[in-house]
């Protein structure tokens, strides 16, 4: 039987990475899939070695538009790993505040989207009007929806204002009960179960072996957190648990994320709540020659880190390891042997970013016919639409 | 096995590999190894200690082209970092890709942006840089120069 | 099944009520959170021309521009907007209390031509009247010479334009005392003119 050879990609600006995915494909099955990288590449590395060690800040902060915060708390902590110097307490809240509120909405986001992919576009409705509310919260905390530019070697730039943390806890508070309608409302769904139960499967063994990070291993039992294994900020002062599941499928992955919101929400409120005074800033003149490694655990995974100073004031080597890096190679392992209308949500399930599948072009090469990414999200939506018909569901 | 019955294994276990151990700080331990005895140690490292690999970052030093191999041992909270120096004239060391498949993409990433070369690597083919970047031309080595002239150059940039 | 349905149905129908949560913004403008870290925008009155914001700016988006051939020396201190991340660097590095540049909640930043996205301001300059090299902002200077109080009587640059800035002295006086010798130390001048007079003898 001839394959055929199917190419999505290559725009896909929202993660560090773009990336264009070759599958192969045998009839609706998937036997091979190769991915290529750099569309986007902005020499960030480079870039950061002619900023000082303030302005690279900045530069960290927009290598990704969604986990705008984990990049700047790794690089500020591979920073002061160089000196090294323990940053005030408060900035240590006020840093671990920013981080939780980043990943709530970053988990909202992805969760709206695989919605959308399966055709549940109430769910994708439903979830952005509740981010929307986190974004707001950021504002009040930071000033910006996005790119908070919080932080800096040595501490956080702003300050957390006292009389907005009443209204800041009732904002959180208040999606609380929506989302306890939306936990169910996944949790009782049959739809979501038969389209998301079983497939994408990661294993616990090839979890370890591509060093998957975040949700993506934690779905498949391995238990690496690296807010509980290197504690750093505030996460050993406050209680919260890690989510680990079993089987590594997409169900669990969205179980992962959305408990993981709860989460994250404790861990914010907490923190809210108990602020400690005093200074946010060490005001760090000089960097001495060395190296520093830091590392954060963004909402898709850990942020690394490696600083080289030279004793100028602008870094001499700046590596930086997105958890994508570690997390998009698993593909090989979990599309291959799905159908082709599974492979946009096993895709979409370690959270990378989606402005590419509106640019999915879908070739097939034995026949004329040439799909785009609507029309893969569109086979997606009419496999859910078959699987309801199926079960007697209107 | 605690952080210092670790050490002092890996010390005695692969004394005539190790070239120097700096023991940083609680959580960070640097190792400088011989090049050629990199897959011995890191596969020691990855499958008896069950350590995490991190990443690997590649610096040219000038004098000479450094890999950091950055392994995390979560039980321990130690990041190990095992450092390997390269001749920069012909940088070559033996790939990791085949002990552990997470070394697949950051060696392609050092094989094009620093030029070093991986022995036994399955797939050593460009990653990040565009196809027109031209062959022998290494963006992150300290003498680049840039090579393209018709590049806009705005404020900012 | 019909559990998850009148969920979503609960949910539609508060929808209904409390209307949409995004701002009906072309209609209605849209006010930001007092928080809202937005454009920021020089103050000319308190902005004294050191160019420390230039200096820290991570984005290059503050430049400046020196005057010399005219009548009036000037600098313009520029501000492109369209380069500008927001991140309140300058702000925060700015001298003169924090005030010279400060963050507004300004954020409709929409222009048809790109190089309609700046903003200037004018500050006077202080020439070396020796070689008309720029020395600095006739504001900085004083800023200076507040800032370090007597000591600026060190310095026969600093106090000329302090005591010019006061209204104390005017260019009479000045032309008087030129003409009693070596008119060459009282005036404002650049370091390496200054080190010149100090060093040679007439």
């Amino acid at each position: 039987m001839p394959k055929s050879v199917i190419p999505i990609g290559p725009y896909h600006p929202l993660q560090e990475e773009p990336e264009f995915f070759t599958l192969t494909v045998d009839g609706e099955t998937v036997v091979d899939i190769d991915v290529q990288v750099g569309y986007n590449h902005r020499g960030i590395e480079k870039l950061s070695e002619r900023r000082t060690f303030d302005q690279s800040t900045f530069v960290i902060e927009r290598i990704c538009g969604i986990c705008s915060t984990s990049h700047p708390f790794a690089y500020t902590r591979a920073v002061e790993d160089i000196i090294p110097v323990e940053v005030p307490e408060r900035a240590k809240y006020i840093r671990t505040i920013i981080a939780e509120g980043e990943r709530i909405h970053s988990h909202l986001l992805w969760l709206g989207l695989a919605g959308h992919f399966l055709g549940y576009n109430t769910l994708y409705m439903w979830v952005w009007k509740l981010r929307e509310e986190i974004l707001d919260v950021m504002e009040i905390l930071s000033g910006n929806r996005n790119n908070y530019a919080m932080f800096k070697p040595g501490g956080v730039r702003r300050d957390i204002k006292s009389e907005d943390i009443p209204l800041v806890i009732k904002k959180i508070d208040s999606i609380v009960p929506t989302l306890d309608r939306l936990k169910k409302a996944i949790l009782d769904d049959p739809v979501l179960h038969a389209r998301l139960k079983g497939i994408g499967i990661l294993t616990r063994e090839d979890a370890i072996d591509y060093g998957a990070l975040g949700p993506t291993s934690r779905a498949s039992g391995v238990a690496k957190d690296v807010r509980k294994d290197a504690p750093y900020g505030a996460y050993d002062k406050v209680e919260w648990d890690m989510i680990v599941t079993e089987t590594g499928d997409v169900f669990e992955k969205v179980i992962v994320r959305v408990l993981e919101v709860y989460e994250s929400i404790k861990i914010m409120k907490t923190c809210l709540l108990n602020l400690p005074e005093g200074e946010i800033d060490l005001n760090i003149k000089d960097i001495p020659p060395g190296e520093g490694i830091g590392s954060a655990e963004a909402p898709r995974g850990e942020t690394f880190h490696y600083v080289r100073s030279d004793g100028t004031n602008r870094p001499a080597r700046h590596k930086v390891r997105a958890p994508t890096f570690m997390n998009l190679p698993t593909f090989k392992v979990t599309v291959i042997g799905e159908t082709i209308s599974d492979a946009t949500i096993i895709l979409a399930a370690i959270d990378p970013c989606y402005c590419c599948t509106e640019r999915m072009a879908v070739r097939n090469t034995k026949g004329k016919k040439i799909y785009h990414g609507q029309d893969l999200i569109r086979l997606s939506q009419e496999k859910t639409e078959h699987i309801k018909r199926k079960m007697g569901i209107k | 096995m605690t952080r210092e019955e670790i050490l002092n294994d890996l010390k005695e276990r692969f004394k005539n590999d190790i070239i120097d151990l700096l023991d940083k700080s609680p959580k960070r331990v640097y190792i400088e190894i011989k090049p050629e005895s990199l897959v011995k140690v890191a596969t020691y490292i990855f499958k008896d200690l069950e350590a995490r690999f991190n990443t690997a970052s590649g610096v040219d030093a000038r004098t000479h082209i450094e890999i950091i191999y950055h392994f995390s041992i979560e039980y321990l909270n130690v990041l190990i970092s095992l450092r390997v120096k390269l001749d920069r004239k012909n940088p070559a060391i033996d790939s990791l890709a085949q002990v552990f498949k997470g070394a697949n993409w950051i060696e392609r990433e050092m094989y094009e942006l620093l030029g070093i070369d991986f022995r036994g690597h399955p797939d050593l083919r460009r990653l990040l840089l565009a196809d027109a970047w031209p062959e022998g031309v290494y963006p992150l080595r300290s003498d680049y120069k840039e090579w393209d002239k018709k590049a806009i150059r705005d404020r900012g940039v | 099944m019909k559990l998850p349905k009148i969920r979503e149905l609960l949910e539609a129908i508060k929808a209904l009520i409390v209307g949409p949560y995004t701002s009906k913004f072309p209609y209605k403008p849209h006010i930001p959170h007092p928080n809202f870290r937005g454009q920021p925008i020089y103050n000319p009155d308190k902005c004294v021309g050191c160019l420390a914001c230039e200096e820290v700016c991570p984005s290059e988006a503050i430049g400046h521009e020196d005057i010399t051939d005219d009548s009036e020396p000037r600098r313009l201190m520029i501000h492109y907007t369209d380069t500008c991340i927001f991140c309140g660097s300058c702000e925060a590095a700015c001298i003169a209390d924090n005030e010279g540049i400060k963050q507004s909640n300004d954020w409709e930043l929409s222009f048809f031509d790109r190089k309609e996205a700046q903003e200037t301001i004018e500050k006077e300059l202080q020439l070396c009247e020796i070689c008309g090299e720029v020395i600095a902002c006739k504001d900085h200077l004083k800023w200076i010479s507040e800032k370090i109080g007597e000591l600026a009587y060190s310095s026969p640059s600093l106090y000329f334009s302090r005591l010019k800035s006061l209204g104390i002295i005017d260019e009479n006086i000045i032309s008087a005392v030129r003409d009693s010798g070596r008119s060459d130390r009282v005036k404002i001048l650049c370091a390496r003119c200054r080190r010149e007079t100090t060093l040679t003898t007439r």
